[in-house]
């Protein structure tokens, strides 16, 4: 420490040395700032802003011109039998995965927190959150082969009890079902993990007030659990969905949105009309109803937050 | 819970058992099917174990495909991607946190901004600007994008404001330039957060697919994901092969999430990142 020699310093060098120390401060802050927010710049700001504007383009890389169709684009949307299907199946598969979704994990994280020996309870925690940690890419490829129709597992199960093989993946009946199945495979554990934490942060006075009331176990779920996990759900429910809207390596490489288009996500469209198709500043249009979405449930989240208590 | 419940334990328990075995089944389906023969797949007999275990999936892989490659490619992206998003994130977030600067506000607003953002909203302009830099199809354009990260600029700069601005005045009286500052006393006080977001940066880059699936074209650049898929569509039915490659990437993954696994669960009930 210098302060001794600090103080002994006159008022003029004081005031000489802040400013020295301003003046480098400043240098600081703009040398660091700059290259980041250049990259900030080129790859977010201008690619969100530029999406935007791609979107009233007829834009095609392969194409010499790319003519202003203003609000062409999105008029085309809501007459194009094949994005709305797309949007239809979207939030079906949303919707079904998320609400098995809360439902299996927060079942799962009671059951863990009830189990009474550390170790086990740490054992099943770390089984149920494995699947979260591989590539969804490689467990979609897995997943593929469990579902194949003349040798997968799941065929092979039914086989056992002497039941019909199932075009798992290829019948319309059963793709976005199976697709599903294995999303919630890979997907569980965050949501076990994060459920785990908020039933952890429940104080158990809460519970020994119930236990003297002579509340039953339903009741003391019922009224104190899921009230007070409250904030972890809408927390947990909203990271889902926003993901979920998302998903896309599972229907690129299980089913390429076939069949009939019955597990054509919007995600996936999105980059089919973009890449496969170079149908770039239509591609943007529907990105723009997929950003739509999100921010709608972003800003839902933001108000319920606000009416929420949590102890 | 009391000692007449044990029943009920012994129910939750015997449930948990039999859904944790459902989640090991296929673990199990992917290492057995690994050691299958091209032949027996092909069969009609095909079996859950397989009749005649062999090697020749493992050796398909490294024969036939440039794996090592693909494992350097994701490892030099997804460490380059982690070590700068770090950096880029707690500089950020020690200027937001402790510096006044005009405009200061809206910049932090327009990150904030930034993050809840869909992937499928920016990758078309992304892709048209990676490919006007002249990087598709060069592991460089799956790199440049990443080095920041909106989410760790705000993360960082939550957890700096907690530093008391004593302990910085003091090492400013010290001499220390805010450099110094922020590699030897902000950046040792954040490690528990940093450590979490580097833990979930690597995974995020390692496990990208989306994205390299649009920037790179060639076998020799792809990383691991991607190319698990590449290599899946030419193996359509000889899976043994296919899954091999899948055990080969799984297995390192799986015992470095046991060995880091503490720091894991506490890295994402803290920041909530996925």
């Amino acid at each position: 420490m210098e302060i001794s020699s600090l103080k002994r310093e006159s008022g003029a060098g004081r005031k000489l040395r802040s400013q020295a120390v301003h003046r480098k401060q400043r240098l600081f802050v703009t040398a660091s700032l700059t290259p980041i927010f250049i990259l900030f710049t080129v790859f977010a700001f201008v690619p969100i802003v530029w999406s935007l504007i791609l979107s009233f383009y007829q834009y095609s890389p392969l194409r010499e011109e790319s003519p202003f169709i203003g609000l062409q684009n999105y008029i085309r949307l809501f007459s194009d039998g094949l994005f709305l299907k797309s949007l239809g199946v979207t939030f079906k598969f949303v919707g079904a995965a998320v609400i098995a979704n809360i439902i299996i994990t927060l079942l799962i994280a009671i059951a863990i927190n009830s189990v009474r020996f550390r170790g086990l309870r740490s054992l099943f925690r770390t089984i149920f959150f494995l699947p979260a940690i591989a590539p969804l890419a490689g467990t979609a490829v897995v997943w593929s082969t469990m579902f194949n129709y003349n040798n997968g597992l799941f065929n092979m199960i039914l086989a056992q009890f002497h039941l019909e093989p199932i075009n798992w993946l290829g019948d319309p009946a059963y793709a976005l079902f199976s697709v599903i199945m294995m999303t919630l495979w890979a997907d569980i554990g965050y949501n076990v993990v994060l459920f785990m934490a908020g039933l952890d942060s429940v104080p158990d006075m809460y519970y020994e007030a119930a236990r003297l009331e002579g509340a039953t176990r339903l009741q003391t779920f019922w009224h104190i659990t899921l009230p007070l996990l409250s904030r972890t759900t809408l927390f947990v429910s909203v990271t889902t969905i926003v993901s979920y809207f998302q998903a896309f390596p599972q229907f690129q490489i299980m089913t390429k949105g076939e069949p009939f288009n019955e597990t054509r996500v919007l995600a996936l469209h999105i980059y089919d009309q973009a890449f496969s198709n170079s149908n770039m500043g239509y591609a943007s249009a529907m990105a723009a109803v997929l950003l739509l979405i999100i921010l709608l449930v972003t800003m839902i989240q933001l108000r319920a937050g606000r009416s929420q208590w949590e102890h | 819970m009391t000692r007449r419940f044990t029943w009920l334990e012994g129910v939750i328990i015997a449930i948990l058992l039999v859904s944790a075995a459902i989640m090991l089944l296929p673990y199990l389906w992917m290492v057995l099917s690994s050691f299958k023969s091209n032949l027996e797949i092909i069969s009609s007999a095909t079996s859950f174990v397989p009749q005649n275990p062999t090697l020749d999936g493992y050796r398909a892989v490294f024969e036939e495909a440039p794996f090592l490659t693909w494992l350097l490619n994701s490892a030099i992206t997804a460490v380059i991607i982690t070590a700068a998003t770090l950096f880029t994130s707690a500089l950020a977030g020690y200027i937001f946190a402790k510096f006044t600067f005009p405009g200061k506000r809206l910049l932090f607003l327009l990150v904030l901004a930034t993050m809840m953002i869909p992937f499928q909203v920016i990758m078309i302009p992304t892709y048209l600007i990676v490919s006007k830099l002249g990087l598709i199809n060069n592991l460089a354009a799956i790199i440049v994008p990443s080095l920041i990260s909106s989410y760790g600029v705000f993360l960082a700069k939550q957890f700096i404001e907690d530093i008391p601005r004593d302990l910085l005045e003091a090492a400013r009286i010290d001499g220390a330039g805010e450099l110094r500052i922020m590699w030897r006393v902000v950046m040792p006080l954040i490690l528990p957060m940093l450590s979490a977001l580097g833990i979930f940066t690597f995974m995020a880059a390692w496990n990208n697919y989306l994205w390299p699936l649009i920037a790179i074209n060639d076998m020799d650049r792809m990383t691991v994901p991607m190319a698990l898929v590449f290599f899946n569509g030419a193996h359509q039915v000889n899976y043994n092969v296919v899954m091999s490659a899948a055990v080969l990437i799984t297995l390192p993954v799986i015992i470095v999430f046991l060995i880091f696994q503490k720091q894991f669960i506490k890295g994402l009930t803290m920041t909530g990142m996925k």
